[in-house]
């Protein structure tokens, strides 16, 4: 899963007037309101000295380009097709020991040279009420460009030709009696973006992200009963073949057929017994009940006001007993295809791999330059990301992964091995508490398992757990040959709010005893 | 720029015009947006960042017959503005038909909704965002606690043009101000919060102080067995449940047999009662306390609707298609909710409870069954056990299971006073109220 550093479009030095020309040159619509590279790079250059001219002791400057393009059907049409852009730039300063922020959506000098002195403005209003003065861990200067590899870009795709697709998805599914609505929809961004800093750091990148997806929705007029079934196909990295290359096609019908299977099925009933999560429903148990409580800021108490603090504190590194011995959780922003992927974060660090999670024992967060000096680290883990170019760049999560066990077990071996368990298949509602301990998820489809076979489908299955107590009943892991990469397009943290795309990766596992909740009794078990 | 109701309509007008030139004879929409927003944060009693960013907004939606396409850009310099509309025309052109589009509205006759634009809210210079965050943290290191919060002003204006002659535009300011505060023994947390029109309406102190007198009063909370338990619920918690009946409201929804409004056998349970006598909820741009801008977000006109009347169900709202389709009236989706308050004083929902819960707010809040509107989600920063009428002791915080149709449906007393709460991109206009036979599922260990 390693994305080797040959994959990356790497420019040091003089080659980096070529790469950026290469790479603007690329997108017509990437020249933005200046007419050449070297405007903007004059621009950029300006407004990092007027900085540092009105007291700033540190500077960065974000210019991003943003384009996001969606198509929606429902039915047998299209109910919006819709293309937008946004582009501007964000200056970030550090005077007084505190962080000042301010951003235009005028990128000419006259207006990135106000914009910079006015965040350096308030970052002295706000040193007054400073305890802790902002130092920022080293990182070498690093100077380079970096893309999304990609084989067709989705937006030189046309919207006929994306929309001939998932029309073709709603009238499959809408073929299986019993179906009577489906959706489907494309969802495309493009985010450039230029990251320079008094540091010396200046780095491009271009990220392309694709989020197809495709539900469809059965009826009983006679009970005024329903049931939807969303595809489990995942947002990525990657270019419009994601789709074309999908089984998307060829699952549609069955996508109508499961939607049916799941209103006829019976409820559960609650108890507790051994659970089997695939990867497509395993992947937001990681987000939220590893990926949230290991972000450095909200163990901390930063984030107390609306996402909340962690129970991995930090008197509990690598002390805390996470998750059983097999368990090994890794945070890695080179993943290929993964969401959060990219060569250097928004702090200008140079993203790597590491563990949070080792053998079972919590043994790391996620940090940014502000951050590693709080708990002593000397390097930045290079996870800081801002959404746009109006946004203060601030510790986002990086892919998190579990790591696959050896040898090639996959789901039929460990429904094989069980006695009394569910199956939990797709994503369903999702909810943790704001310490990340006590959390409740739902999926899309269950199946009971009876002395290692599956007898029939259920519904209305919810899992209730707590963080660690539920890590540590992980008894069987699949091998890296069922490992699949799913990921979350929206995840939100942050005042005022800011969106992050990260993806997961795992194969499927097993959790012993775990409290199975009926979310709807009315049908019966 | 900013964008007075001139320079909207003559940015509209420059839109509109190279839509008549690029793409002669289709229709065409324009939004535009203009706001300032800024804000200071502040956590572990320091100031954490700020930030200030000023943006345009243009949007245009082009339609050549049923054929539509929407787009949006920051930039507003006329290259850019022509590049919008032909990047519009470029997807309207190849976009499938819809059958439900319909053409957009010509002039409209709107309501006078209350003023809700400050122009010193909208300007506030950084000065008082940081004072407030000061004061707030002055005054929990006073109680001995630590504070994290958010302080934000913004202002601007929005504005709607059509090719059939619609011109509609709209100014507003907000203050939100929200404050948490965490006791050193690592067991209590408080929440309050504010927010208005008008900076100068939002008392600070007062959102501080209940933020830390909540997080004193919740230290060494006590178990207790979860269950069925008599609530009560302060407007936060009422609002974040209340939000999740706006979806079900949808009339369409309810016609095709996909909401908790939907009969059995087809068609909708308006007209049923289904709730106390007590429950009147409804929407109004004109309401003082969530005023809103006259129209919704393609022209329509915002009247004062009704949906639930003192326990019936009136009515649903109606899209324009569907509006259409249906030979009725359209309504436009509500921006605003106002659950009507009742009689009771906050000592009146305590009093009779012979053991019951108080509850300040909820998070993380999920749909589970959009059928039955069942939502699981947690307590947090300030849980209480109430007995014999009085708040006796700070309790855990749990995860509960349960609707806000039977929260309704429960509901024995609402409160006299009612507040304003953000909540699912909606204006929430709720009381406090007391309901019964609550879910709370099962214990949170979170603080």
């Amino acid at each position: 899963m390693r994305l080797s550093r040959r994959g990356f479009l790497a420019a040091t030095g003089s080659a980096l007037a070529s790469a950026q020309v290469a790479l603007r040159a690329r997108d017509a619509s990437a020249r933005g309101a200046l007419d050449s590279d070297s405007a903007l790079e004059r621009l950029v250059q300006q407004t990092l000295d007027a900085a540092r001219k009105a007291g700033a002791s540190y500077a960065d400057v974000r210019v991003v380009r943003r384009l996001d393009e969606s198509l929606s059907t429902r039915e047998a049409h299209v109910t919006s097709a819709a293309s937008s852009e946004s582009y501007g730039l964000g200056v970030r300063v550090i005077a007084g020991g505190a962080w000042g922020f301010a951003a235009t959506s005028r990128v000419l000098p006259v207006d990135a040279v106000a914009v910079a002195t006015r965040a350096v403005a308030m970052a002295r209003a706000a040193s007054h009420a400073v305890e802790r003065k902002v130092t920022l861990a080293p990182e070498p200067p690093h100077v380079g460009a970096w893309r999304t590899p990609l084989e067709v870009d989705p937006f030189k795709v046309g919207i006929d030709e994306k929309a001939a697709f998932l029309l073709a998805l709603d009238a499959e599914a809408l073929r299986v009696p019993g179906v009577k609505f489906c959706e489907s929809s494309f969802h495309a961004v493009r985010e450039w973006k230029l990251v320079a800093s008094t540091d010396g750091a200046w780095v491009e990148q271009e990220l392309t992200r694709v989020r197809p997806s495709f539900s469809a929705t059965a009826i009983d007029a006679t009970t005024g009963d329903f049931a939807e079934r969303e595809h489990d196909i995942p947002a990525l990295q990657a270019g419009w073949e994601h789709v074309t290359r999908s089984t998307l096609l060829a699952d549609a019908r069955r996508t109508g057929e499961e939607a049916v299977e799941k209103l006829r099925a019976p409820s559960v009933t609650p108890r507790r017994c051994d659970l089997i999560l695939a990867p497509s429903n395993l992947w937001l148990t990681i987000h939220e009940s590893v990926g949230h409580p290991t972000e450095l800021d909200r163990a901390l108490g930063y984030e107390a006001n609306y996402a909340g603090t962690s129970f991995a504190t930090v008197d509990k590194l690598g002390k805390l007993e996470y998750a059983a011995p097999a368990v090994t959780l890794f945070a890695d922003k080179t993943t290929p295809g993964g969401l959060a992927t990219c060569a250097w974060d928004d702090d200008g660090v140079a993203t790597s791999r590491w563990n949070l999670v080792e053998r079972g024992r919590f043994v790391g967060y996620q940090t940014t330059r502000e951050q590693a000096g709080w708990i002593g680290e000397a390097r930045s883990r290079g996870t800081s990301y801002a959404q746009d170019y109006k946004s203060f760049p601030f510790q986002r999560m990086p892919n998190v992964s579990l790591e696959p066990a050896p040898g090639d077990r996959g789901l039929k071996e460990i429904v094989a091995a069980t006695d009394d368990g569910i199956v939990v298949v797709g994503r369903g509602s999702w909810s943790i508490d704001h310490q990340r301990h006590n959390f409740q998820f739902g999926g899309q489809l269950f199946y009971e398992v009876k002395r290692g076979k599956i007898t029939r489908a259920l519904r209305d299955v919810a899992y209730q757990s707590n963080s660690v107590e539920f890590w540590r009943s992980c008894d069987l892991i699949g091998g890296a040959r069922e490992v699949e990469l799913h990921g979350s397009f929206y995840d939100g943290k942050g005042e005022p709010g800011q969106v992050n795309a990260v993806s997961h990766g795992c194969p499927p596992a097993r959790f012993r005893g775990v409290n199975i909740l009926a979310t709807d009794t009315r049908r019966g078990g | 720029m900013s964008l007075d109701r001139k320079t909207a309509r003559r940015l509209a007008d420059r839109i509109l015009g190279h839509a008549r030139r690029l793409a002669p004879g289709a229709d065409a929409i324009v939004s535009l947006s203009y706001g300032r927003s800024a804000n200071v944060r502040f956590a572990r009693n320091e100031i954490t960042s700020s930030g200030d960013v000023t943006e345009t907004v243009a949007a245009v939606t082009l339609a050549r017959g049923q054929r539509h396409a929407a787009s949006t850009t920051n930039q507003t310099d006329d290259a850019s503005l022509v590049a919008l509309v032909e990047r519009a025309d470029r997807l309207a052109r190849v976009s499938p038909e819809d059958p439900e589009w319909l053409p957009p509205l010509g002039p409209q006759r709107y309501r006078v909704t209350p003023p809700q634009h400050d122009a010193a809210t909208r300007d506030l210079p950084a000065e008082p965002r940081v004072a407030a965050a000061a004061s707030a943290i002055a005054a929990a290191k006073q109680a001995g606690v630590t504070v994290a919060g958010f302080h934000e002003t913004s202002g601007g204006a929005s504005a709607l043009a059509t090719s059939a002659g619609l011109f509609a535009w709209h100014e507003s300011s907000n203050i939100e101000l929200t404050v948490t505060a965490r006791t050193p023994c690592g067991t209590g947390s408080g929440w309050a919060g504010g927010t208005a029109n008008r900076a100068a309406d939002v008392d600070v102190s007062r959102v501080v102080a209940t933020a830390v007198d909540k997080a004193l009063r919740s230290c060494a909370p006590r178990a207790l067995t979860p269950g069925r338990y008599t609530v009560i619920l302060e407007p936060q918690a009422v609002a974040e449940l209340l939000g999740f009946l706006t979806g079900s409201l949808d009339a369409r929804r309810a016609d095709e047999g996909r909401s908790f409004f939907s009969r059995k056998g087809g068609g909708t349970r308006v007209g049923e009662t289904l709730f106390p006598e007590s429950i009147t909820l409804g929407s109004d741009a004109a309401d003082p306390l969530t005023p809103g801008a006259p129209y919704s977000g393609d022209g329509l006109p915002r009247q004062a609707l009704t949906f639930i009347d003192r326990g019936r169900i009136a009515r649903l709202s109606y899209d324009r298609y569907w509006a259409h389709k249906q030979g009725v009236h359209a309504t436009g989706a509500p921006h605003s909710l106002h659950l009507r308050g009742g009689t009771a004083t906050p000592e009146d929902l305590l009093a009779g409870v012979k053991r019951g819960v108080l509850i300040t707010r909820f998070w993380y809040t999920r749909p589970l069954d959009p059928k039955s509107i069942l939502i699981t989600g947690l307590t947090r920063d300030g849980v209480f056990l109430v007995e014999n009428g009085a708040v006796v002791a700070p309790v855990t915080n749990f995860r509960f299971n349960e609707s806000p149709v039977t929260m309704l449906a429960r509901a024995d007393l609402l409160g006299r006073e009612t507040v304003r709460v953000p909540q699912h991109g909606l204006d929430l206009r709720v009381p406090a109220l007391r309901t019964h036979d609550f879910h709370l599922a099962s214990v949170s260990d979170a603080v």
